[in-house]
């Protein structure tokens, strides 16, 4: 640390404010928060920088050659002042020291050479003396001013620099997400404030075990001592090395990235001269950088621990439905084929062929039921994974509608089921399965909730650019306040207002879910509409694209398949 | 003389249920747990006439076997034999349902599936035994359509219906496989060719045009079925 010489804070003579300024220089100074700086590095206009010592003597030069060459011509006091005016010009150039000494020598020069007698120090007129001593402190006043300048310019330049610094690296860390590309960017602002190289540790997990390298992220190919070196830093999350508190003689600069007052995410290793200390304030700066990085990296922890926590409850609250909900969609069922089973074995005899008739019935309905929901719920479970992949391919609306009615016709032949596609419809891109799965399960739905003779009907229209499959009822319809929430996960209730239908009260499980995850699956909508004379309509809205086209000049594949 | 069938599936509740059944139906049932017992058995068992040489008159396949993929059954199987082979699938083996049909396997049954549709089922299988070697079906009736394949019409109510080349081909494979369902694989490679076996859209257009000539209602189609994801079935002949 320079000490600042000979000016005082006291001194009247200056104004208020920068007996402040110089009060605040002085005490950062001395606590070592800010530069000491080498401020008294001369601070000359830009393009006059070069060769500080040339131009002073150039200045001493010129002032000599005037007061001795016009010495006859010219009164003391001219000298006096051309004096005053050499030491101020000089002081630009000159550090603090060495100008207040040139400007000592050039006084006592001037009593030599100009004060009579001359080529003597003695003085003939006490007024002389007078006068040199004013020349004498005017000169070191106007150089302190100039020294006191430099020093508050140079401040304000650092910290203009490193306020800008510190907002590139926010920019920078703020921009990237990657920790590499952050760590880089941390990398270069300690390059430039130190220049040198930086090697960084960066904490990937949370609570790491000291020297796991699985466990953190470096940068700059840190060799193993380097290491040791950047993971001891971690666990004291204090800087030391050259100009710090700590281990001065180590041959590298160590600054823990601090989250938090006591936790360090990582940390930055800097080769240093131990001679060469870096100054307090750049300290300061890169120890500022560094923890602008560990806030960042505590905050994306904290970020990441929330969200882990959000998630686990909402995957905890998803299985609790699914369990409850599987738990009674499965038994019910159950029950029903239990039941009907047992009576068959226990009272097969005693039963009329009808009764047996309508048991066995009875267990064959029910299977059907739980196999549909097993077949739901785990499709639910396979779409709600990521990265599900579908089996994409063309696939006529007509057919899949066709199809999907077959079925459900099949399996349940007493009720009335229409199915109308306009012609001409374009090809749609789907998963065949899937989509015939949510079809099947529309219209089951639609089946379930309106109670016979009333008809359902699949039509499949085109509205826009979207090809609509609406499988409609003419039941009761859904309660207002039940539009929405019947297709969220194991939503039950009953919804489907004064319906007489047994079913109805069984909720409508995972069938509507699953219909709206397939849904969104192929990048589309599933919507509930009322019809205007009653009943629901279940949309399913896809959007058109442009099927490929099949050339009607190829030739078939002549003659018949062998 | 009664005939044999070979069921391949490994869980013991099913294979009771469904060996007691085809039993009742006249059937003689042998049954597997696993592939190599399916192997052992299939060369233990001595040829039959009536299967053209083959030990047994159709084989139950499930897939999911403990010990190996059923398509190495299949596979022995087609070497030697045109035994016809049905696949039992749950719905999560989808892809191999469809590569074991493609393979040459004849159907195959969801489960759960009731007896009633695999008694159907079988019924199909064992009446296209041996089609390969000899066309077992030239004429096809249902309805009011009929299908020649030798004289290449087709009448509807009576009335001739005029079908295309490759409309008239694809109709074909379908009756040739009647109550059978084809992939679209194996339509696309015996009606187009090879390089077309990616080219679903060219089987959408052309069965859309079928339809349009041959059913009353296109999008509620009584005769030529869609097996979505899998291929497509032309129903039963009757009488």
């Amino acid at each position: 640390m320079i000490p600042l010489p000979g000016i005082d804070a006291s001194a009247d003579a200056w104004p208020e404010h920068a007996r402040q300024a110089w009060r605040r220089v002085r005490e950062a100074a001395m606590s070592g928060t800010v530069a000491p700086m080498k401020d008294d590095d001369a601070f000359p206009p830009r393009r006059l920088r070069k060769w500080p010592w040339a131009w002073a003597c150039v200045v001493w030069g010129v002032a000599w050659l005037l007061m001795l060459g016009l010495d006859r011509h010219i009164g003391l006091a001219q000298a006096a002042i051309t004096l005053v005016l050499a030491s101020a010009l000089a002081a630009i150039w000159l550090p603090l020291l060495s100008s207040l000494a040139t400007t000592t020598l050039a006084v006592l020069a001037f009593d030599w050479f100009i004060v009579p007698p001359k080529h003597a120090f003695a003085v003939e007129l006490s007024e002389d003396v007078l006068l040199m001593a004013e020349i004498l402190v005017l000169s070191w006043v106007v150089t302190a001013l100039l020294a006191r300048g430099r020093v508050l310019a140079t401040r304000a330049r650092r910290s203009a620099s490193h306020a800008d610094q510190m907002r590139r690296l926010g920019d920078a860390l703020r921009e990237s997400e990657d920790p590499l590309q952050r760590g880089e960017a941390l990398g270069r602002a300690l390059a430039d404030l130190l220049q040198a190289r930086p090697r960084l540790l960066l904490l990937r997990n949370e609570t790491p075990q000291p020297l796991d390298d699985t466990a953190a992220t470096t940068l700059g190919e840190p060799d193993a001592d380097d290491l040791v070196g950047l993971w001891h830093c971690v666990r004291l999350c204090r800087q030391f090395g050259p100009g710090t508190a700590h281990e001065q003689e180590l041959p590298a600069l160590y600054l823990p990235l601090r989250g938090t007052e006591d936790e360090a995410f990582g940390a930055a290793m800097i080769a240093v001269n131990p001679n060469e200390a870096p100054g307090a304030d750049v300290l300061v700066q890169a120890q500022a950088l560094c923890d602008q990085m560990g806030q960042l990296l505590h905050r994306a922890r904290t970020q990441r621990q929330a969200d882990s926590a959000h998630e686990h409850a909402q995957g905890q609250a998803v299985r609790n439905a699914l369990l409850a909900a599987i738990s009674h969609d499965y038994r019910t069922p159950l029950a029903a084929i239990m039941g009907a089973a047992s009576s068959l074995r226990d009272q097969g005899g005693k039963l009329a062929p009808a009764q047996r008739e309508r048991l066995a019935e009875s267990i064959v309905a029910e299977t059907r039921q739980l196999s549909r929901l097993t077949d739901n719920t785990l499709q639910l479970v396979r779409l709600d994974a990521p990265g599900v992949k579908l089996n994409l391919d063309w696939e006529s609306p007509d057919e899949l509608a066709g199809a999907a009615i077959d079925r459900a016709r099949r399996h349940d032949p007493e009720r009335r089921l229409k199915v109308w596609a306009e012609p001409d419809l374009p090809l749609v891109r789907c998963d065949a399965v899937l989509f015939s799965q949510m079809l099947e399960n529309l219209i089951d739905n639609a089946l379930k909730y309106s109670d016979p003779p009333a008809p359902v009907e699949l039509t499949v229209r085109r509205h826009g650019e979207h090809i609509v499959f609406a499988v409609r009822d003419s039941g009761p319809g859904i309660e207002p306040a039940w539009r929405e929430k019947i297709f969220d996960v194991f939503q039950r209730g009953n919804w489907r207002s004064g319906s007489r239908n047994s079913a109805a009260q069984r909720g409508a499980g995972v069938g509507l879910a699953v219909c709206r995850s397939i849904a969104l699956a192929h990048g589309g909508e599933l919507r509930l509409r009322q019809r205007s004379h009653g009943g629901s309509s279940f949309e399913c809205w896809l959007r058109e694209e442009e099927a490929p086209r099949v050339d009607e000049g190829d030739p078939p594949a002549p003659g018949a398949p062998a | 003389m009664t005939l044999r069938v070979l069921l391949v599936e490994d869980d013991r509740e099913l294979c009771r249920t469904l060996k007691d059944a085809m039993t009742a139906e006249g059937y003689e049932v042998f049954t597997a747990a696993s592939l190599s017992e399916s192997f052992a058995l299939l060369t233990g068992l001595g040829a039959r006439p009536t299967a053209g040489g083959a030990p047994v008159d159709l084989v139950l396949l499930d897939l999911g076997l403990p010990d190996g993929d059923g398509e190495q059954l299949l596979a022995a199987l087609r070497q030697k034999h045109t035994v016809p082979l049905i696949v039992i699938s749950a719905r999560e083996s989808d892809g191999q349902k469809v590569r074991l049909l493609d393979a040459g396997a004849d159907d195959y049954l969801v489960k759960p599936f009731s007896i009633r549709e695999l008694l159907a089922r079988m019924r199909v299988g064992l009446r296209h035994r041996g089609t390969s070697v000899s066309p077992a079906v030239t004429r096809y009736s249902v309805g009011a359509l009929a299908i020649d394949l030798g004289t290449h019409e087709v009448t509807l109510a009576g009335e001739p219906v005029h079908l295309t080349p490759t409309e008239f081909n694809l109709l074909a494979r379908l009756v040739r496989s009647a109550g059978q369902v084809v992939t679209h694989r194996q339509l696309l490679m015996d009606v187009w060719g090879a390089e077309f076996t990616e080219h679903t859209h060219y089987l959408r257009l052309y069965m859309a045009q079928l339809r349009g000539k041959l059913e009353d209602n296109p999008a509620d189609p009584q005769l030529l079925m869609n097996e979505p994801g899998v291929g497509y079935r032309i129903v039963e002949p009757q009488g």
